[in-house]
């Protein structure tokens, strides 16, 4: 497999194609870098962390190219941050589920995000794994290129647990 | 009733995330879907739960949203008349 690009975030560092860049947090990442997509502030965390990831991979790629592409991703809380915020929500003693949370009770809707963002209209999928194992993932992309034949793959990790606990690791990568 | 618009506004931003926006920004007579703030239909279920949580108004006939709902003034107007706490 061949990479084309590829973006790491922390919670200390934004590192575009093994340089730095400047950015404080991902809504900093998303005001720098982003800034026309007012959804962004209605996403959860997750979200808004492969939101801003794929949008510094994805940005300058014509829609044309990315029609055929597909999305694989990877992590170990799933969406736990946003299942524990809407648990509070429907406590015996408080109850008011919220539906702005409730949609977001699924990891794999950050790959909905991302595609509805670029329109990308090929295979996408989530997949929770107890660590970022090379071998499992790397499995799951070549299978993927074997069956569906995308132009290219956007994949990695993309796991948030806090605001001092976060990863993206993604990559654009071909056959 | 503009205290009740002000409360309102700020309670929509707060709830909805409307991120670099004030209460000022907010233009109370314009639609709040479609046009005007650009709501969706999960935004309109937050407002649904809203009505309840803070004004112990429960929504029981669906029809009466799209009226109610129309601007920040007629859910004003809406939650003066029949607010229960």
């Amino acid at each position: 497999m061949k990479v084309l690009s590829q973006v790491q975030i922390t919670p200390s560092s934004v590192i575009l194609n093994g340089k730095s860049i400047s950015a404080s947090s991902i809504n900093g990442i998303y005001r720098e870098f982003i800034g026309d997509y007012p959804k962004f502030f209605k996403m959860d965390s997750l979200c808004k962390l492969g939101f801003v990831a794929a949008e510094l991979l994805l940005k300058n790629i014509p829609i044309e190219e990315k029609e055929n592409a597909a999305i694989i991703l990877f992590n170990r809380n799933g969406s736990l941050v946003t299942d524990r915020n809407y648990q509070k929500t429907i406590s015996k003693e408080d109850y008011f589920p919220s539906p702005a949370l409730f949609v977001y009770t699924l990891a794999n809707i950050v790959t909905g995000e991302i595609a509805i963002r670029h329109k990308i209209y090929g295979e996408s999928s989530f997949y929770v794994l107890p660590n970022p194992e090379e071998s499992t993932m790397n499995e799951v992309v070549r299978n993927t290129f074997l069956t569906s034949s995308p132009s290219f793959i956007l994949t990695g990790w993309v796991d948030y647990d806090n605001d001092e606990d976060y990863l993206a690791d993604i990559k654009l990568v071909t056959k | 009733m503009e205290d009740l618009v002000l409360q309102l506004k700020n309670q929509i931003i707060e709830v909805l995330n409307l991120e670099d926006m004030t209460a000022d920004d907010i233009d109370a007579s314009a639609p709040l879907f479609g046009e005007g703030l650009g709501l969706d239909s999960i935004d309109a279920l937050e407002l649904i739960v809203l009505l309840e949580r803070e004004y112990g108004i429960k929504l029981s006939n669906p029809t009466e949203g799209k009226q109610i709902f129309k601007s920040i003034d007629s859910i004003a107007d809406y939650v003066s008349k029949n607010r229960k706490k």
